[in-house]
């Protein structure tokens, strides 16, 4: 890499000039947050996705008390809530005065394993058993949504990364191999991929899920979609790839490459590819929440992942419906975590682009 | 009005039942005027306003309010009244009925209405093998068809070829008119005769309304026919309202808007919208009215079909989930799984009924209360499991079968509907703790269909049915011929005896005239229903609709639901 004049590397200065953007660096911050929350979010939360407790449907988030009914200071707690309807059929939880249950750290709880791998029943915080404890609210079966939250940013997170990965991998390979070759290998793979570029995206992502076998577990589920979304997304960055390879195949350390023998692939992947770098590093950051996008409309639609497993589409479609918003407004809160999330990508993208532009100054 | 998949909430029901003049609704003060529109929303266009090949709702809630039948059920009292026939009569061996038609009714082109019309309906409609039809079923008994002739004018004989308990409710069939149809029959037409885009004058029938406009996706006038035969009891001519119109709305939240609003003057709600309507009760002028346990079912479905795909030679489901599906203790343990107290409490606001038996208890008459009731007890059913061989032998926390093979198996039910998703995903968590792994999936619903009525690859189901009063018209769910019997459909000889017993029952009640000696055969059925779970039941809804205060002769029922009697609706 070309040293600038002030003896820095093209990385260095990038870095620089990408810590500038304060803004940029705070959404950075809050998406290392989230992704470091979803790692964790076993830990973090304080039951396990699918922990329900019927009695809770639609309970409001947890009042946290430092004051008892008798105006006496104590320690951080949540009364007991209790369940009736009013005259109108509207659920009211009341607070059990007698109930109290205090809140503790490192309390012991619903079984997991850290990293999928040791198992652990440890939590960051809970209360005793018989309270139940929502610091987001509940959803309509009494699970609670901060857990959920948490668990659903692992599948909706991990999607649009696993996903980027993929397509990423699959555009930067067939772009290169056009873009090196040309001729008829050019125009066949260009034309494949037009032909992914011609569908609407949506319309095709619905039609390879109806192709998903239905007795699919979850899991399977879960792959499927991002293999679904990533065979979707490759074909734009291919072709850029394409045209960058076309003028870089031409550059002298190509020619000394192929003099000295190297395989074509070898050529492609070692002395091409790592010089649309800078463009892809970019383009990954940009489509990241295309991916999240499409997870999130295809299980608010129902067709994604299936409850009990959370992701924040399939929890966001439970906001469906006016009344539901109404009445628990806060089962909207997986929108704000996508919205979030959606933005910052964005924005540190759109940072990264500045930074990383030999044209910007 | 053989019974349907029901797919979402039927905003209104199939077919308005217009009730005979009730008396004593015109005895109050209220002096009835004419004029004004009734506003009412639908949720989706009507596919054709053809009433004989028809199988959605959206169609069958235009022509019901354009056609009519010979008799017509009153929503009120739940017996059969006449309505274009003024009287019949039955011979001895109770065959051959012979209706009166009342004289002097038109179509709303002028034409007069004659037995030829009847005799057209059956004969060259119902009968006719090159239409597509869902009626038919219901006027065939075995393979054998009602002889429909016309005596004179005003005289048609129907002469069945067994006795038929439910006749004259079946003949509330609309009869369509013979000189607007006559030609396409003959062309070999008729399946794609008054489709939407008929003029609306060619859409002739004999009912208080006629269709005035309809412009697809946004709504559809029905216009009051002025040469309607029916008059009050103080002799108005009926019906009362200059218009019905329909908007079509994109949803139930839609609909309930625009309610709010006053652009609309009625929906039906559901619980948990209740408490969204109810406390405004008061300050938007309209009355929530609660008539009680809806119609239809809901239920969840296990795979008992037993027999092999005919290309493949494979059977349709895995033998050794059929063995478990097959058991009936293992069905018994999941009906002890079923938390209806908590599905009524968190989907419907606690407006809602546990369902115990296919006949709902607004059905009157055929509703059996006294059958088994399986209480929610997760202890209780894990007992039976293990008592069955059901337990976790390995210590996975999966229970094993006696051979050794895990409890998994897929469970299905349509996207669309939310309410049918969360009762899977709640049955879903108690099969779970009782250690069976359940793989949910929700499908769009002509997947589902497809999967129940012609590729049978799935293991269990969460599904609803449209019901009725009769018990007679679920005879394709229950007899063991029948297309929708779910769990094992078209079957050459009945598989189980109690299927056999149900087969019997069928057969038998149709042909028992005797009301109570009916009743007596379809409380067995439904007890071998209860005890043998080919359905294992959840809950059902309350029938809740919201109306402006502003129509007199007013009188919802669950059956018929508010507008039943729409020619004596008026608006005060």
């Amino acid at each position: 890499m070309n040293k600038s004049a002030l003896g820095l590397s093209q990385w260095e200065r990038a870095l620089t000039q990408f810590c500038a953007n304060r803004f940029a660096v705070v959404c950075l911050i809050i998406l290392a947050l989230i992704h470091g929350a979803a790692i964790f979010a076993d830990f973090l939360a304080p039951y396990s996705f699918s922990n329900e407790d019927r009695t809770f449907s639609y309970a409001p988030p947890s009042k946290i008390h430092f004051i008892d009914e008798n105006g006496q200071w104590r320690a951080p707690f949540i009364y007991g809530r209790k369940i009736t309807f009013d005259q109108y059929h509207k659920r009211e939880y009341l607070d059990q005065v007698e109930q109290k249950y205090s809140l503790r750290f490192f309390v012991k709880g619903d079984a997991y394993k850290i990293l999928w791998m040791v198992p652990c029943s440890w939590h960051l915080f809970g209360v005793k058993e018989g309270g139940r404890i929502y610091l987001c609210g509940a959803d309509s079966r009494g699970r609670d949504l901060f857990s959920r939250l948490l668990h659903g940013a692992r599948i909706s997170l991990s999607i649009g990364i696993v996903g980027v990965l993929i397509s990423f991998s699959i555009g930067l390979l067939v772009g290169g191999i056009a873009g090196y070759y040309g001729g008829k290998v050019d125009d066949i793979l260009m034309r494949v991929c037009e032909m992914f570029m011609l569908f609407p995206g949506f319309y095709l992502l619905l039609a390879l899920r109806a192709v998903v076998p239905a007795s699919f577990t979850s899991v399977q589920v879960y792959v499927s979609i991002i293999i679904i979304l990533s065979f979707i997304g490759w074909a734009s960055l291919a072709r850029v790839i394409r045209g960058m390879c076309l003028s870089l195949k031409e550059r002298e350390y190509v020619l000394a490459a192929k003099t000295m023998g190297l395989s074509d692939l070898t050529i492609i992947i070692r002395h091409i590819l790592p010089h649309t770098l800078s463009y892809s590093l970019i383009a990954v950051m940009l489509s990241i929440p295309g991916y999240i996008l499409a997870e999130s409309s295809l299980s608010l639609i129902g067709l994604g992942i299936q409850d009990p497993y959370a992701s924040w589409g399939n929890l966001l479609s439970e906001a469906m419906g006016i009344v539901k918003i109404k009445f628990a407004p806060w089962i909207l809160l997986p929108g704000f975590f996508i919205l979030v999330t959606v933005m910052c990508f964005n924005i540190v993208g759109d940072a990264l682009r500045d930074a990383l532009d030999p044209k910007s100054s | 009005m053989a019974y349907f998949f029901s797919n979402y909430h039927c905003f209104l029901r199939s077919v308005f039942i217009v009730f005979f003049f009730l008396v004593s609704a015109v005895a109050r003060a209220d002096v009835p005027r004419y004029g004004g529109s009734l506003i009412l929303s639908s949720t989706s266009d009507p596919k054709s306003f053809n009433d004989i090949t028809a199988q959605e709702t959206s169609t069958h809630t235009v022509t019901g309010n354009i056609f009519e039948g010979l008799t017509r059920l009153n929503a009120i009292t739940l017996k059969v009244e006449p309505a274009l026939a003024q009287s019949w009569e039955v011979s001895e061996d109770g065959r051959a009925w012979t209706f009166h038609l009342r004289p002097k009714v038109v179509w709303n082109d002028g034409l007069p209405f004659s037995a030829d019309d009847v005799v057209f309906t059956f004969n060259d409609l119902i009968y006719n093998e090159d239409i597509v039809s869902s009626a038919r079923d219901i006027f065939k008994i075995g393979d054998e068809i009602f002889k429909v002739e016309k005596v004179d004018d005003l005289t048609v004989r129907f002469t069945l070829p067994v006795k038929f308990a439910p006749f004259l409710q079946s003949m509330s069939q609309s009869i369509l008119p013979k000189h607007k149809l006559a030609k396409a029959v003959a062309e070999k037409k008729f399946n794609f005769t008054w489709g939407i885009d008929t003029p609306p004058a060619e859409i002739v029938g004999t009912g208080p309304f006629k269709l005035e406009s309809y412009r697809p996706g946004e709504r559809f006038v029905l216009v009051r026919n002025p040469l309607y035969w029916k008059k009050s009891a103080n002799g108005d001519a009926l019906p009362y309202l200059d218009r019905i119109i329909y908007l079509i709305v994109q949803n139930q939240d839609t609909a309930m808007l625009k309610f709010l609003d006053g652009e609309v003057d009625l929906i039906s709600l559901r619980g948990f919208e209740y408490p969204m309507i109810k406390p405004l009760e008061a300050k938007k002028n309209f009355t929530v009215y609660d008539s009680g346990p809806d119609f239809g079912s809901s239920f969840f479905v296990f795979n008992q079909n037993t027999s092999r795909n005919p290309k493949t030679q494979k059977p349709f489901v895995d033998p050794v989930k059929s063995k478990w599906f097959l058991d009936i203790n293992f069905r018994r343990a999941i009906a002890h799984a079923i938390d209806k107290t908590k599905m009524i409490e968190i989907l419907m606001n606690g407006l809602g009924y546990p369902q115990n038996s296919d006949m709902s208890e607004s059905a009157g008459f055929f509703y059996n209360p006294n059958v088994e009731i399986y209480e929610y007890d997760l202890s209780k059913a894990k007992r039976i499991l293990s008592d069955a061989g059901y337990r976790d032998r390995d210590g996975d926390g999966v229970i094993e079968d006696s051979s050794g093979h895990p409890i998994e198996f897929n469970l299905f039910t349509n996207s669309g509907n939310v309410e049918r998703v969360q009762i899977a995903s709640i049955i879903r968590h108690d099969l779970q703790s009782l250690g069976m792994k359940v793989n949910f999936l929700s499908l769009e619903f002509n997947t589902l269909v497809t999967k129940l009525n012609a590729t049978f690859d799935w293991d269990a189901i969460v599904l609803g049915l449209t019901g009725g009063i009769e018990p007679h018209f679920g005879k394709n769910v229950w007899h063991s011929t029948g297309g929708l019997h779910l769990w094992y459909p078209q079957q050459k000889t009945p598989a189980t005896a109690w299927e056999k017993r149900v087969d019997e029952i069928f057969d038998q009640g149709v042909q028992e005239l005797d009301e109570n000696k009916r009743k007596t055969l379809y409380d067995e059925f439904q007890v071998i229903i209860s005890r043998q779970l080919p359905l294992i039941y959840t809950v059902l809804n309350s029938n809740l609709y919201a109306v402006r205060n502003k129509f007199g002769n007013l009188h919802p029922t669950s059956f018929g639901g508010a507008f039943h009697n729409i020619e004596e609706i008026y608006i005060k």
